[in-house]
């Protein structure tokens, strides 16, 4: 019985460790934020986030309202680029982000491999090797970079893959917060349950 | 007071016979396992499912062009909407886990032979119910395999011989899945837990009519029955607990695990995705019908395969009691078909090329084989067993006994 309690706490203890973590790239989050509003929102929309959610990853006011120019704060991020010119230019429209770290197979480690995918082709045009005939241009220039800059850019791409994880699951450390409360309540609940049975039951002997 | 009140109303209404009946008094055997604690799981799910789906009612759009967008107002913006949500579409996933699990302990234990016939088909219709409503459920969303999900079965009508195509066109409500596909999947999604509640009912009466089967297979005499409360309330209710851990984990630290990434793309007419997925409890249903190369063979053989559990009482004619614990050769046969379903599960989830695809065929052939063989098994085994002289005398008696009644 002792052990049973002892397993379920340690269970419980490590999942809280695990929460604390979750929010340690902060700072990857807050630069992640920077690059995809200065740079993908250009094309790119991300229309389930708006200005004013910025500030709950630690984006302070003035930054917030120098991304947003004239847009109120309780505006969604539209793409800067009208769709139809989207469309002329690359014949296809760029799909929003806000769920992009949840809607393609690996997720946020796929943002990564495709913004750092892109490679010099044989006919002096960019290729991409997780996504062959990408439309969109090699926005880092990472096909061209020296190893240095090669380094800086698959940080800018890990940061804008932390950034687009928050977007999609914006309550994930919420989410994992009560988790933990829950998890620890339930347990301490099922023994009791089980105590209640083991009595309950003795009449029987 | 509550005694008076109780005397009042028990003038009215039969409130405590009816408790002291189905609760207080109502005789279970004393050796239920856990294994017979899934059926109030499963009731319990589908409460879990009821409220949260109300819920999630008051602020979903059944409309095209606003209910993906709407899944995400209710992920965002409403109070506790994502926990809402993700106890929903985790709960769909629960209750199979769940009543797949108490349909396995049916089939090991035997307990759908006689007089439990009814009981186990009134189960069955439960599980088709629940199929229904959680094809429909997914479609609502309206992600990317929401959509072609709903393309692809709703597609598997046209192999109605004569009028399939219109068959086709009349459950969508037009010549694609659309707007009228999704308000009329909304409608009946919502409606169909409501039948389901009824049937629950007819369920939990034919269960009070024969009593709860039990692992030794024994008809257990009175002495050995105790009352369902306290006893298997408070067993239940542990129950409960692991299971609400192993829930609340999921719903909690990982709630896209059942959900395909594919469905956090709008749905999209225009372009299919590189794979169909049904969720996973459709899986191995779903293997079959592709293992079939015809279309209207295949649609039949997965209906079978669903249906044809409803045949068990007939299919398994062995008169001796308790399942698989006292026969060898069909609790092989159980493990054999468990396995076989795993098998056909991981096939229906991939695409199916050439060894993918043998291997479905293979596992869809053991699947029926192992039905189609139990007739002649179980006879077979029943009398080597029964000359075996290795059976407790009490299961020997009951075996005799029965064999005797169907001669006479």
């Amino acid at each position: 019985m002792l052990k049973t309690v002892y397993w379920i706490s340690t269970l419980c203890l490590t999942l809280f460790a695990g929460t604390a973590h979750a929010s340690a790239d902060l700072p990857s989050i807050q630069r992640g934020a920077h690059i995809a509003t200065e740079v993908c929102n250009g094309c790119h929309s991300l229309k389930y986030i708006k200005y004013k959610d910025l500030l709950s990853i630690g984006l302070t006011k003035d930054e917030v309202n120098t991304l947003r120019g004239e847009k109120n704060l309780g505006d969604p991020l539209k793409a800067q680029m009208a769709v139809n010119d989207a469309l002329a230019m690359f014949n296809v429209a760029p799909p929003d982000l806000s769920l992009m770290a949840e809607a393609r197979e690996g997720g946020p480690h796929y943002i990564v491999e495709l913004l750092t995918g892109f490679a010099p082709g044989a006919d002096g045009q960019t290729t991409n090797r997780v996504f062959p005939g990408i439309k969109m241009p090699d926005i880092f220039g990472i096909a061209q970079a020296d190893p240095a800059a090669r380094k800086e850019i698959e940080q800018k791409a890990k940061d804008v893959a932390a950034f687009l994880e928050w977007t999609a699951d914006p309550q994930a450390d919420a989410r994992k917060r009560m988790g933990a409360g829950v998890l620890i309540y339930v347990a301490v609940l099922t023994v009791l349950f089980y105590l209640l049975k083991k009595k309950i039951w003795r009449r029987l002997k | 007071m509550s005694k008076k009140i109780v005397a009042w109303i028990d003038q009215r209404f039969p409130l405590s016979a009816f408790v002291k009946h189905e609760l207080t008094d109502y005789p279970t055997p004393r050796n239920l396992s856990y294994w017979w604690g899934f059926g109030f799981l499963a009731g319990f799910v589908l409460v879990i499912q009821l409220v949260t789906g109300v819920f999630l009612a008051m602020h979903y759009k059944a409309d095209s062009n606003l209910a993906f967008d709407s899944i995400q107002h209710i992920m965002r913006e409403v109070n506790y909407g994502w926990l809402i949500r993700y106890l929903h579409s985790t709960g769909a996933s629960a209750f199979f886990i769940v009543i797949y699990t108490h349909m396995a302990r049916t089939l090991y234990y035997g307990s759908y032979r006689r007089p439990r016939e009814l009981l186990w088909w009134t189960g069955q219709l439960l599980l088709l119910l629940m199929m229904a409503t959680a094809f429909m459920g997914y479609l609502l969303p309206w992600g990317q395999m929401s959509y072609w999900g709903a393309t692809v079965i709703t597609n598997l009508f046209s192999a109605t011989p004569g009028f399939g195509e219109d068959i086709v066109v009349w459950l969508r409500g037009g010549f694609a899945v659309d707007d009228p596909t999704l308000t009329r999947f909304f409608s009946m999604h919502y409606l169909f837990p409501f039948i389901i509640s009824g049937a629950v009912i007819i369920h939990l009466v034919a269960l009070h009519t024969v009593r709860s089967s039990n692992p030794s297979g024994l008809n257990l005499a009175d002495k050995d029955n105790i009352p369902f409360h306290p006893y298997y309330t408070t067993k239940d209710l542990f129950g409960l607990g692991i299971f609400l851990l192993g829930y609340f984990a999921i719903v909690f630290f990982k709630p896209d695990l059942f959900i395909d990434p594919a469905n956090n793309v709008p749905a999209n007419p225009m372009q299919t995705p590189a794979d169909i997925v049904p969720e996973w409890y459709f899986l191995p249903f779903y293997a079959i019908l592709r293992s079939v190369p015809d279309l209207a063979g295949g649609v039949v053989a997965m209906l079978v395969s669903v249906l044809i559990f409803a045949a068990m009482p007939y299919l398994d004619r062995s008169r001796i009691t308790g399942g698989a614990r006292y026969r060898p050769i069909y609790r092989t046969l159980f493990y054999v078909f468990v396995i076989d379903i795993f098998v056909l599960g991981y096939v229906g989830a991939h695409p199916p090329a050439n060894l993918m695809k043998l291997t479905g065929q293979i596992a869809t052939s053991i699947y029926f084989l192992t039905f189609l063989l139990l007739p002649f098994v179980s006879r077979w085994e029943e009398s080597r067993l029964l000359q075996s002289g290795k059976l407790p005398a009490d299961v020997v008696g009951m075996a005799r006994k029965e064999i005797e009644e169907s001669h006479a």
